[in-house]
């Protein structure tokens, strides 16, 4: 019989064992008579998407669970590989589909990585005024989400209220909604829009107030404290462990942002600060996602500042063996002519190489590991989910909870199935 | 690079685009990936990914490379700039993403090399966050993890035959057909 | 055209846009089927109260449904339609808004829940890979949910923005009151 290695790591760690991702019914607690197994299948009220998780219920206690994946399993991955460098881009966004403009940011972050490109400064902090405006939405959308779970069901026409602004907001950057694909390997599509500045900023005068709402609404509800309050708890050990980053880690007491510690863009150019709370259980998780808000708006007004310094600036690189010439140059130049007919038919080639890029993306670390051959569409694209290394943590956070907890725990870890699934 | 001198089992180091790379034996994995949890501080693991390369350097690959510079068509065998990319020394690469959450931040990759068929000790006894990303790997590559608890299709249905993120499974779907057409 | 009853209910929604334009290529079709059928004041009462509060299902999958919760939202508000109660459970649901790219492991779970809607039940494929697979034609997406559930309205976009949605809600609204039945019963799956 094959030994199985032990996964108990070190002493105290709650992470089940053998496996780390599964939580067995402990027969020394529980009758096994007693148990129900339940089905919260992949349709359910629950708005996070099509998770499904197996529950074993001694009455209401959570006994055992374990968590299924793969109802979105789009196949992102292989379909990259048969496109070009430039269609590939327009994948990235729907993974991730809630902090679209992260998972945009990433992949060309990736490939211009590999291909050594050095990016415009108005590109730089307008690729980070768009990356903050999506974690608030990120943000918004789950805290409507979560609290319309937990019974707190009008602050979701709150919230999606405030988010329907910062909709409006990439709308006018990059003329859809969501999905923008504005973020262009060189820098961005196109210039931002001469009043996007402006809307922004009024933007970032009302968000403060509305996060102070939500705050009143929440933070010393009764009700929202007994539901939250010592429920779904991570200690910092484990959450290492686990892989969890982001605003999971951050609620466990682990002080890590990339942002801060392993900085892209211009994110080392900036003032703001990380939120670090001790407790690990769900008020705390919601504590950091509050602050994050507020910090998120800091460092908006701070890119719009700088993106009016440098107003008429290029908004994307000029080598054009990998962007188009302007258009009103293919008249006079002939090697124009010949970049922009072998960049639309052939398409960019990107050296080879491979190369692994990690940024802070709302729900935590999100990586895009790329290997390249030299030629005109990719060779292996694997992107690191932080949903994926979240829903690992069901399995530790839910045990002693009853089924409402369970929701409240769930909820909390932020899954995206687009992301946890790709 | 000789900071992780000390690392058993390990082959060969790369550095490139400001990434180290380690690449590892992997009958040693286990070992190395202790050593350099306990003795070099790489207590987080962002990422298992398994790469196919099937394939790799086949395709017609001269032409427009998006660098500066030019071509040269002097050098034989280069084909113009974009030279034939070096073979790869067996088909799967399975590459570990390391990062250092604590004070002097850092990432570090390892790399192991398997034939089809090869199987790879399974590091969740080091990091209980690869349990789910081996699944990956053997759903998606059928790479196999020895001493996973649970080796099972994750991302697909159970009964799904074949790894579809091999370069010799079709990308399947439809063939698109356009009105006017019969 | 213009004394149809149809036409009288002031939903057209050409008629919204191009006032002083006569009747769109919908509103014509519809007003054919309306003649063909000739449906009896009763079906005609029934079929009004039936679209006056189609209670969708909660059947989001992906950024589609994003979208979808964006017509719940203030701005967009679905429930001037009566269509804001959404239901979890499918007993209790007239209309499946499918929104999100349907794997082939979900499409098992997609047909259970419409078999277990209760009749009339209505369908609206929402977004490009619900109703075709969208960008995604590969092993794994179902290329279009109308090979395994029959489908009433097709809504275009990626994702289609909320003021989409709410057309297609609008049209099916008026082929409801027009009398035309569900999809089910005039049409199968596709191949």
């Amino acid at each position: 019989m094959t030994v199985l290695p032990s996964t108990r790591i070190y002493e105290g760690t709650r992470i089940p064992h053998p496996v780390p991702t599964i939580l067995e019914v402990d027969p020394e607690k529980h009758r096994l008579e007693d148990i129900l197994r339940v089905n919260f299948g992949p349709n359910h009220p629950s708005t996070h998407g099509v998770l499904r998780l197996i529950v074993d219920l001694d009455g209401e206690n959570v006994a055992g669970i374990r968590a299924v994946i793969g109802y979105l399993h789009t196949g992102f991955e292989k379909n990259m590989e048969a496109k070009s460098w430039w269609k590939s881009v327009t994948y990235a966004p729907r993974i991730d589909y809630v902090s679209f403009h992260a998972n945009e940011l990433l992949y060309v972050l990736a490939i211009e990585k590999l291909l050594g490109l050095e990016i415009p400064r108005r590109a730089v902090w307008a690729r980070m005024a768009l990356a903050e405006l999506n974690r608030i939405h990120s943000h918004l959308v789950w805290l409507g989400t979560s609290a319309l779970e937990l019974g707190a069901i009008s602050l979701f026409w709150y919230s999606f209220d405030d988010r329907d602004q910062i909709l409006d907001l990439f709308e006018l950057a990059g003329g859809t909604r969501m999905h923008t694909r504005y973020v262009q390997v060189g820098g961005l599509a196109e210039d931002l829009p001469p009043n996007f500045t402006e809307e922004a900023r009024k933007f970032c005068e009302s968000m403060p107030r509305s996060v102070d709402e939500y705050e009143a609404i929440l933070s010393r509800n009764t009700i929202w404290l007994e539901r939250t309050k010592g429920i779904g708890l991570l200690s910092a050990d484990d959450a290492l462990a686990l892989g969890q980053s982001g605003p999971m880690l951050r609620a466990s007491g682990v002080d890590w942002d990339l942002r801060r510690n392993l900085p892209y863009l211009a994110y080392d150019e900036v003032d703001f600060d990380v939120p670090v709370y001790p407790n690990g259980d769900v008020y705390d998780r919601y504590k950091v996602h509050m602050d994050e808000m507020r910090q998120s708006v800091r460092l908006v007004r701070q890119c719009l500042d700088r993106l009016d310094e440098m107003d008429g600036e290029p908004w994307i690189t000029d080598d054009r063996k990998v962007v188009l010439p302007p258009r009103h140059e293919l008249h006079t130049s002939m090697e124009s002519l010949i970049h922009h007919f072998k960049i639309v038919t052939e398409g960019f080639r990107v050296p080879e190489g491979e190369v692994y890029v990690a940024i802070e993306s709302p729900r935590g670390e999100a990586g895009c590991y790329l290997v390249s051959d030299g030629g005109a569409r990719p060779w292996r694209v694997k992107f690191r989910a932080p949903s994926f290394a979240a829903l690992q943590a069901t399995a530790t956070v839910v045990q002693g909870c009853l089924i409402a907890d369970l929701i409240a725990a769930a909820g909390s870890l932020d899954p995206v199935m687009g992301d946890a699934d790709r | 690079m000789s900071a992780y001198a000390g690392v058993p089992g390990v082959v060969e180091t790369r550095e490139a685009l400001d990434e180290a790379t380690l690449v590892v034996d992997p009958a040693r994995l286990v070992e190395a990936c202790t050593a350099l949890r306990d003795e070099h501080g790489f207590n987080f693991l962002s990422d298992i990914a398994a790469a196919d390369y099937l394939g790799w350097g086949e395709q017609e690959l001269a032409g427009y490379i998006g660098t500066a510079g030019g071509r040269d068509l002097n050098v034989p065998g280069s084909r113009g700039y974009a030279r034939v990319p070096d073979p790869k020394p067996k088909r799967f690469s399975v590459s570990y993403q390391l990062l250092r959450v604590g004070d002097e931040p850092a990432r570090l990759r390892v790399q192991v090399w398997l034939d089809d068929g090869e199987a790879v000790p399974s590091v969740i006894q080091v990091w209980p966050a690869a349990d789910w990303f081996e699944r990956e790997a053997w759903d998606m590559m059928g790479i196999r993890c020895e001493g996973h608890a649970n080796l099972v299709r994750i991302l697909m249905p159970d009964d799904w035959e074949g790894h579809p993120l091999r370069k010799d499974y079709p990308l399947g779907g439809e063939p698109v057909r356009f009105s006017g057409e019969d | 055209m213009s004394d149809r009853p149809l036409a009288k209910a002031g939903l057209q929604s050409e008629r919204v846009l191009w006032p002083d334009r006569g009747p769109g290529v919908f509103e014509r079709e519809v007003a054919e089927i309306e003649d063909a059928l000739l449906l009896t004041t009763v079906e005609k009462a029934v079929a009004w109260a039936r679209s006056g509060s189609v209670w969708p299902d909660t059947f989001g999958l992906a950024c589609c449904a994003i979208e979808m919760m964006s017509i719940v939202s203030s701005r967009y508000d679905i429930a001037r339609f009566g269509m804001e109660r959404f239901s979890s459970s499918p007993r209790q649901a007239d209309l499946l808004i499918i929104s999100g790219r349907v794997a082939h492991k979900m499409a098992l779970p997609l047909r259970q829940v419409y078999d277990q809607m209760l009749e009339p039940k209505w369908v609206i494929a929402m977004g490009a890979c619900a109703s075709s697979g969208g960008m995604f034609n590969n092993y794994t997406v179902l290329q279009g949910v109308d090979k395994i559930v029959p489908v009433d309205i097709h809504v275009p976009g990626c994702p289609p923005r909320p003021e989409a949605l709410m057309e297609g809600i609008v049209r099916l609204h008026e082929k409801i009151r027009a009398g035309v039945p569900p999809a089910y019963a005039i049409r199968g799956v596709a191949e």
